[in-house]
């Protein structure tokens, strides 16, 4: 019987669901997390008696058919792209966007990739790098003797050298946009790149033609909801409960065939 | 074989394909937009009985087949998920997307925005506004979608008026139980029944329309399909220990 795969196609949808759902809730504290929720849709459908068909030469009509479900599929699991909140940490090369666009990161192998986690650092020569080290694009070099680091809303980064009154302004930060930020592909350390989906990167000064603004001395908390993800969670293994009930009342029947003895 | 066990296959026979339209609707009990199926069943009367030797001229015998499936067209309950791109449709509408066979509809408001900057449902088909596919500008924020379903973004020189981009295409149809399911959370329309702009619907925008499935209830017709195809083996076995023990007796002949 059909039923026993039909079943089967809904229990590992609903296993797939927790899958992602762990992983937001993994990703609970992660700066920067974007959540993600998978999408299932409807596989096709058996037409066994076509609807809207004659049922007499009078030409009355079949007003419903015989429309046999095959299951269930995942069809996607993107990633929502809401503000997460921003918390206060007053270190000054923490960096939160408010708003859309991504910072732009130079990977080891010279390609870019994309982050919306902030939390920058130094490194011995004195670029702004990520925790992995990699530079935020594009290049800012800090001069060992500088203090003060201040990065204004635009993205401006400045400096006071010691010995000199006016702050001195060593770069800019640039953010980058997607036309679809859901098509691009997360490759692990808080970082996405573009693929075909996402179209091509659009780099642009925060704060204009709709970036995002910065904001020094915050991260942008995960927006992975506790709640949200534990109902979901409840959801999602009760349905999967009630499909392997299907496939055991299914197994019933078939049983019952078996027992019948002549 | 005896009436009795044709008539009890009848019943087993719908039974098993309703227990297929039961596995599909708790397979389904988490896709957006979807609409659960319900069996219909009806007596098909046979005027004689097929078997000649058991035939009684006045008693016809009543099968059950399955007539069709029918389409539950209530509404799902709305989740609210605060992403801009999700809309639910309070009401009897659709949306109209486009696909390579054609004109498509869906309740399912999952959307995604296209590497060129158009509405698309989340396997990339066009969703259709009044004229035509929706599009969206590289430097577009602040994505609105009204009741009316109307979509503007945000103009960034004056934060007050709203840059309209389209108007999302929400129809309903006559008969809507006459639209076909055709996978993917998609509806098609046969060619006499066009749909109609839809003035009962409204569009909630941060909110996605769950499966319209219930669980309890599928649970419960699961159990009664299975109970009730165990009675029908039930049946079948005594008509058949029925039919062993006759011949068995009837082909004692005395040997004294």
């Amino acid at each position: 019987m059909l039923a026993l795969y039909t079943a089967a196609s809904g229990m590992a949808a609903q296993a797939l669901a927790v899958q992602v759902i762990s992983n937001n809730i993994a990703n609970l504290s992660t700066t920067g997390y974007k959540r993600q929720r998978a999408e299932f849709q409807d596989l096709l459908y058996d037409h066994v008696r076509q609807v809207g068909t004659q049922s007499s030469n009078q030409g009355n009509i079949l007003p419903v058919g015989i429309e046999l479900g095959l299951g269930v599929k995942t069809v996607g699991t993107p990633r929502l792209m809401t503000q997460g909140n921003l918390s206060s940490t007053s270190n000054s090369l923490d960096l939160a966007v408010q708003g859309d666009g991504f910072f732009k990161i130079l990977m080891p192998d010279g390609s870019f990739g994309y982050t919306r986690d902030g939390s920058f650092n130094l490194d011995a020569q004195g670029r702004i790098v990520t925790a992995n080290g990699n530079v935020v694009q594009p290049g800012i070099t800090v001069p060992p003797t500088a203090s003060s680091i201040t990065i204004n809303q635009q993205g401006q980064v400045s400096v006071t050298i010691p010995g000199t009154t006016t702050p001195s302004v060593l770069g800019q930060i640039n953010l980058t946009r997607f036309i679809n930020e859901a098509g691009l592909q997360a490759i692990g350390d808080n970082l996405l790149v573009e693929t075909p989906a996402s179209g091509s990167p659009q780099d642009g000064l925060p704060m204009q033609n709709g970036y995002g603004n910065i904001q020094q001395g915050n991260l942008e908390q995960s927006n992975v909801d506790a709640v949200v993800e534990m109902t979901n969670l409840i959801t999602a293994q009760r349905s999967y409960e009630m499909n392997s009930k299907v496939i055991t009342a299914t197994d019933q029947m078939l049983q019952t065939n078996n027992n019948m003895h002549t | 074989m005896e009436n009795a066990s044709l008539v009890g296959l009848s019943r087993q026979m719908s039974l098993q394909r309703e227990m297929e339209v039961v596995a599909n609707n708790v397979a389904n009990i988490d896709t957006n937009g979807f609409k659960a199926d319900f069996s219909l069943f009806e007596e098909y009367l046979m005027p004689g009985a097929r078997d000649g030797n058991f035939r009684v001229a006045d008693s016809p015998v009543s099968f059950v087949r399955d007539r069709g499936t029918l389409i539950d067209l209530n509404q799902g309950p709305l989740q609210r998920t605060g992403s801009p791109l999700d809309v639910a449709i309070n009401g009897d509408g659709f949306l109209v997307i486009r696909t390579p066979q054609g004109e498509r509809y869906t309740r399912n408001g999952a959307l995604e925005i296209s590497p060129q900057g158009e509405l698309v449902t989340s396997e990339g088909y066009q969703v259709l506004g009044e004229g035509g596919p929706i599009a969206f500008q590289n430097q577009d924020t602040g994505i609105t979608i009204n009741q009316e379903g109307t979509v503007s973004v945000k103009d960034p020189s004056n934060s007050t008026v709203a840059i309209i981009r389209g108007q999302l295409r929400v129809v309903s149809f006559a008969q809507a139980q006459r639209l076909q399911k055709e996978g993917g959370s998609t509806f098609s329309g046969p060619a006499d029944m066009p749909p109609s702009p839809s003035t009962k619907s409204k569009v909630v925008q941060g909110a996605l329309e769950k499966s319209n499935v219930r669980p309890i209830i599928e649970m419960s017709r699961m159990i009664e399909v299975s109970r009730s195809y165990a009675m029908i083996a039930n049946l079948l076995q005594s008509q058949g220990d029925l039919h062993k023990a006759s011949i068995q007796q009837l082909a004692d002949v005395p040997t004294s």
